[in-house]
């Protein structure tokens, strides 16, 4: 009879236990000191459709709504992804009425080009070759006084694990030159499968592709929404803001998981950072 | 009790299987040895080209800390299971089958007793094959490949969202920890072995049925179709025991899982005891 009471007793400790513990409890972004100095706001968004809709890039009837998320959370700068062209471009600006500047990349070989938008008047732009087609980033200063900031906007290829890594390869030499004077960050959807029980393909290079991908912007660069949770359906974190490891200090980083709109399967990821 | 005990670690020393899962995890080691030496060779050597230069394809990336920690990680899904389930599967069946049962259980020995005490020495088996194997993975790649630190990178073996490193006397420690951590894992399979044991008369039958369950929520848990089913499979929290390789090791996770595992294991325990103390034992 002991023996069962025992054994029930164990098994009431261990649920217990299991109850007790969280594992949810991690550290919070925002255990340490608050810095002096002003604060900069990026948003990555990769405002492109579903694959299974017979254009899967952004749509024009959704930019009043993109533009209305971009204005109640009103970051410095954005990287958007998936949009069709300049003229869609041209199109978000009008409903921002004209309180950012903006530049789409180059198209290149794909049909759907890449685009940064600040709210600095006084921006730069620069198109940027990477594995055949154009990243673009902008620059710009928040004061005067404070470095430059450079603002990337990527889009990595959704169906070739090989094709993301030449392609980050290629994006982070570029950001990684420009980065001794300057804040640099890298955003946009790089499509990395890190969890190998996502993958679908078992015998394949694709997760040590995506890994060397991602360790490789790692060794220059801080994944800022590491604890911001998955950015896209199906429980992916496939969209990164990359920043520098020591220049700022990590204030907020979220997943608007409320601003998807029509058929998208992204949601914004928006960071800020103090300088 | 303790009587009980030492007569039941006679019989599993004795038993050919204890010897054959020493054999078969050895030899493991040793083809697991051949593929890294080699791909390490193919990989690293003059004439490649590293196609992932930054991470797997480093000189420093192969070294007997990363050797034992893939044949530690490949052979515990699916290679360790199979012993610890043969054996624990074939405690009470076996001695059902071999026609011993009905005499032990007429001696003054409660059925309790006699279930717990054959629990005890498989908990003590699977620790020291986990161990051995553990230890020879680390001996082997000690002299056969040479030590460094342990490093460690997202997306290959999903142990850390970013790359990592654990120095090498850290990374020892952290396979002492495996050690117990792997243990406690195995015993929900050995518990499962030990329930079914006491269900079926067959021992063959009892690890068939443990192996395929395991296995059922292992490949199912893998299938992306039953994502959202699997939190509710016991392999998903068996899965615990890899965090102690993690470079910071989420003890609040660690204790939650494990914590799950063992009220598996009581759990499981307390309805084998149950059933068997029941039991009409006719052959």
């Amino acid at each position: 009879m002991w023996a069962k009471v025992a054994l029930i007793v164990l098994c009431a400790v261990m649920i217990a236990s299991a109850a007790y513990f969280d594992p949810a409890r991690t550290r919070s972004l925002l255990v340490s000191r608050a810095q002096e100095g002003p604060h900069l706001r990026l948003m990555t968004w990769n405002i492109g459709y579903a694959e299974l809709e017979d254009d899967s890039r952004a749509h024009t009837k959704d930019m009043q709504a993109i533009a209305e998320t971009i204005l109640t959370n009103d970051p410095d700068a954005v990287a958007l992804q998936e949009l069709t062209g300049a003229e869609q471009l041209k199109i978000l600006l009008g409903q921002l009425h004209g309180r950012y500047r903006g530049a789409a990349a180059a198209p290149g070989n794909s049909d759907r080009v890449d685009a940064v938008l600040v709210k600095n008047r006084e921006a730069g732009f620069d198109q940027l070759p990477a594995d055949g087609k154009y990243a673009i980033a902008a620059r710009f200063r928040l004061l005067p006084q404070l470095p430059e900031i450079i603002l990337i906007s990527a889009h990595a290829d959704a169906f070739s694990a090989a094709r993301r890594r030449a392609y980050t390869g290629d994006v982070v030499d570029w950001a990684r030159h420009r980065s001794t004077g300057s804040i640099v960050i890298l955003g946009g959807d790089f499509n990395f499968e890190l969890n190998p029980r996502n993958q679908s393909h078992l015998y394949t290079d694709n997760i040590k592709n995506d890994s060397e991908a991602y360790s490789y912007a790692l060794k220059y660069f801080r994944d800022l929404g590491r604890d911001a949770g998955q950015t896209a359906a199906n429980d992916r974190r496939i969209d990164y803001l990359f920043g520098p490891r020591e220049k700022v200090t990590l204030r907020r980083a979220e997943v608007l998981r409320n601003a998807g709109v029509g058929r998208m399967d992204h949601w914004p990821l928006l960071v800020e950072v103090a300088l | 009790m303790i009587t009980q005990f030492k007569l039941e670690v006679l019989k599993l020393i004795r038993s050919r299987s204890f010897f054959l899962s020493f054999l078969a995890l050895t030899s493991f080691v040793v083809l697991m040895l051949w593929g890294f030496y080699t791909y390490a060779e193919r990989k690293a050597g003059e004439q490649a080209t590293a196609q992932f230069k930054y991470t797997y394809e480093s000189k420093s990336y192969f070294n007997g800390l990363t050797f034992a920690l893939y044949s530690v990680m490949f052979s515990f899904s699916l290679l360790i299971p199979i012993f610890v389930a043969m054996t624990s599967g074939a405690q009470i069946a076996g001695e059902r089958q071999a026609g011993t049962l009905r005499m032990i259980c007429v001696r003054p020995v409660s059925r309790v007793s006699l279930l717990l005490s054959k629990f005890l020495v498989i908990a003590g088996y699977t620790y020291l094959l986990v161990a051995f194997f553990i230890g020879l993975n680390l001996l082997v790649g000690l002299f056969f490949v040479g030590w460094g630190d342990l490093q460690l990178y997202p997306g290959a073996l999903n142990l850390v969202d970013e790359p990592g490193k654990l120095m090498r006397d850290e990374a020892l420690w952290r396979f002492a920890y495996a050690s117990l951590s792997g243990t406690w894992a195995l015993l929900v399979i050995a518990a499962l072995a030990m329930l079914f044991s006491v269900v079926f008369d067959n021992p063959s039958m009892a690890t068939t049925a443990t192996l395929a369950l395991y296995l059922v929520f292992h490949i199912v848990g893998r299938v992306e179709f039953f994502e959202h089913l699997r939190p509710y499979f016991f392999t998903t929290d068996m899965d615990f025991w890899r965090d102690v390789f993690k470079p910071e090791i989420p003890w609040q996770s660690l204790g939650r899982y494990g914590s799950i595992c063992g009220a598996y294991v009581f759990g499981l325990l307390l309805l084998a005891v149950a059933i068997f103390d029941r039991k009409d034992l006719t052959t």
